[in-house]
């Protein structure tokens, strides 16, 4: 009986891919550098058969050159090697057709971006950014990527690691997943509002809420998985989904872009379409003006 | 509302409001505010907290003028809640840059290519500490709704981000705003991801000391910032010097004005990896220590010299890309 997979990559590998496929640190012909960000766990794996770039991040190892880079935390090299995975995966399949690139399959249990000296010196900026732009990159080439919350997805962690996936799968917090920016509690401390009128708002209003279900009403999560028994089977339909939305000239039903849309849907983002639709009406009457 | 432009040029980038910096940086009087202080569109969220509501949500956006480049604006308001991002003036900003890439595209299917002279322009003033923690989810995903966006502006529609104003730009804003063609600051502007406070209180004092005013500005601060190669223009502290930046960039060819981008391909991602291995295998403890390794010799007075000085005698990270 698993009770939770935060802390348990290798177990969350086990279970998604096919028996004892994951080889890591390869993709197609690229042998990544085994000795960088070794909090991260990226290579090839089968999927139902198919070959796909497994982008996961294990908690368990620290990184023995940065201090603040421990417990699933993703620092400066995280965040290059996941950038490195992805260009090597485009570059594998760079002969294949658009409709046959290999998915991309994020395994996400990180509590956030390293708040380190170093890496305010040097530009964790520039590392999350990159990875940012990978993601995109990829989706570009027909990647389907797809991002599982198996643990914690939290702040800027969750922002690079995962929020501008295709499609975002969350285990439920019956399993200890932790989706936020941070803990109410902390909320309270620096917004100086009472923790208890805080977790009373929570119950009408998402908007702050820590929860993987809060962050499906926002249109955070496209998708809770019920058990982790469940994941393997969701994501091979979720490729598949993705492949058919994209086939049908449909890619605007994925990514972050959409997730907007339904979580005024689902009612937890409705101002956002509202000032959205304002500011589109305002463009559209000078919009002739601007052509001129 | 009633600026006067002229007055405007002269004053203190730094001083000047949000609105002010927006009106400011585009020719006079074409400033066309969307969704302003009018329109009464307050965040709901703060409502609800019993804080404090502005009619604008702490941002200024809309498009002005730059010779023929339609050029749209997000400014943000630092003295509102440190500039932070929510729900309403999240979409404000990521909106308005889905705006610069839709008059492209317009302009594209009008006229079958868009001339270097009036391509649209993409402007965000920052002053900002990243995400508004009063709505955090909501402010954590406009971040992710601004970053796709930003990567749809590349290699067409140029984006400049500017810094030096109260906060600068932090949190989540520091990589969007270090994810822009082309970053100018006065001496006040600040980039960063884990703010002084927030290093102190999650790793300890040893780590980041945030009382110490002198090694926040030459970590996160403009000069070291340039020396890496994350701001491209280091100039005085006036609106009139931030437009005159701007004005010479703009009619420049895509192709030009992108050779300043830091992130978005696979030799950034080596290159930039080299700093962080430097960093590691020098082992690293203060921002000094980088400027010494690009050839800086006078490290101590970096910091203090007069701008025009620093200008002249600055050794900045040679650019492989």
């Amino acid at each position: 009986m698993i009770t939770t997979l935060i802390g348990k990559t290798e177990e969350a590998i086990q279970m998604i891919f096919d028996k004892d496929s994951f080889q890591e640190n390869i993709i197609g012909t690229t042998h990544l550098d085994a000795e960088l960000a070794p909090p991260v766990m990226v290579g090839q794996a089968m999927l139902d058969g198919e070959i796909c770039s497994v982008l996961a991040n294990n908690s368990r190892r620290p990184n023995p050159r940065f201090r603040v880079v421990y417990s699933g935390i993703l620092g400066m090299e995280e965040a290059y090697k996941f950038s490195q995975a992805i260009y090597a995966t485009i570059d594998a399949d760079k002969d294949r057709p658009k409709d046959k690139k290999r998915p991309i399959i994020l395994l996400i249990d990180t509590p956030g971006n390293s708040p380190g000296k170093i890496e305010e010196i040097v530009g964790m900026t520039k590392g999350t950014a990159s990875y940012q732009f990978a993601i995109e990159d990829a989706r570009l080439a027909g990647h389907p990527v797809i991002g599982m919350i198996i643990g914690r997805a939290v702040s800027g962690g969750f922002l690079c690691h995962g929020l501008l996936s295709d499609r975002i799968l969350a285990l439920p917090k019956e399993y200890g997943t932790i989706v936020h920016v941070m803990p109410t509690t902390s909320i309270a401390v620096i917004t100086k509002i009472p923790l208890e009128r805080l977790n009373e708002l929570v119950k009408t209003n998402p908007v702050f809420a820590s929860g993987a279900e809060y962050f499906y009403d926002l249109g955070g999560i496209d998708e809770m998985v019920k058990k982790p028994e469940d994941m393997r089977a969701t994501i091979i339909k979720t490729v598949k989904e993705v492949r058919d939305l994209r086939k049908q000239g449909k890619g605007d039903q994925l990514g972050i872009w959409h997730r907007g849309e339904i979580g005024a849907q689902r009612g937890g983002r409705k101002k956002r379409m509202e000032a959205i639709k304002k500011i589109d009406e305002e463009y559209q009457k000078i919009l002739p003006e601007l052509l001129k | 509302m009633r600026i006067n432009w002229e007055d405007l040029q002269s004053k203190s980038f730094y001083q000047a409001t949000a609105r002010e910096r927006a009106y400011g940086i585009v020719d006079k009087d074409t400033f066309k505010e969307f969704l302003g202080p009018r329109d009464k569109m307050t965040s709901p969220h703060l409502l609800i907290l019993g804080e404090a509501v502005e009619f604008d949500d702490g941002i200024t956006v809309g498009v002005g003028m730059i010779k023929k480049h339609p050029v749209f604006v997000i400014s943000q308001e630092g003295k509102f809640v440190g500039g932070a991002l929510g729900e309403v003036n999240g979409a404000k900003m990521a909106y308005t840059m889905k705006l610069a890439l839709k008059t492209y595209e317009k302009m594209k299917e009008k006229y079958g290519t868009v001339p270097d002279d009036r391509k649209p322009i993409c402007i965000v003033s920052f002053d900002s500490g990243g995400v508004r923690l009063h709505e955090a989810n909501a402010g954590l995903l406009m971040h992710s709704e601004s970053m796709e966006t930003i990567w749809e502006l590349q290699n067409k529609v140029p984006y400049i981000a500017l810094t030096g104003s109260t906060i600068g730009a932090y949190g989540a804003q520091g990589f969007v705003c270090l994810s822009a063609d082309v970053v100018i600051a006065n001496d006040f502007g600040r980039i960063g991801l884990t703010g002084p406070e927030v290093i102190q209180q999650e790793v300890g004092k040893d780590e980041f000391d945030a009382s110490d005013r002198a090694l926040i500005w030459r970590t996160m601060g403009a000069r070291s910032k340039y020396i890496l190669g994350d701001v491209d223009y280091l100039i005085k502290d006036s609106i009139g010097t931030f437009r005159d930046t701007i004005i010479n960039i703009v009619d420049q060819p895509m192709s030009k004005i992108s050779k300043t981008r830091k992130v978005g391909s696979p030799q950034l991602v080596e290159e930039n990896l080299e700093v962080v291995k430097l960093a590691a295998e020098k082992k690293i403890k203060d921002s000094k220590d980088l400027w010494k390794i690009y050839g800086n010799t006078n490290v101590d007075e970096i910091p203090e010299m007069p701008q025009d000085k620093f200008l002249s005698v600055v050794k900045r990270r040679p650019r492989r890309i």
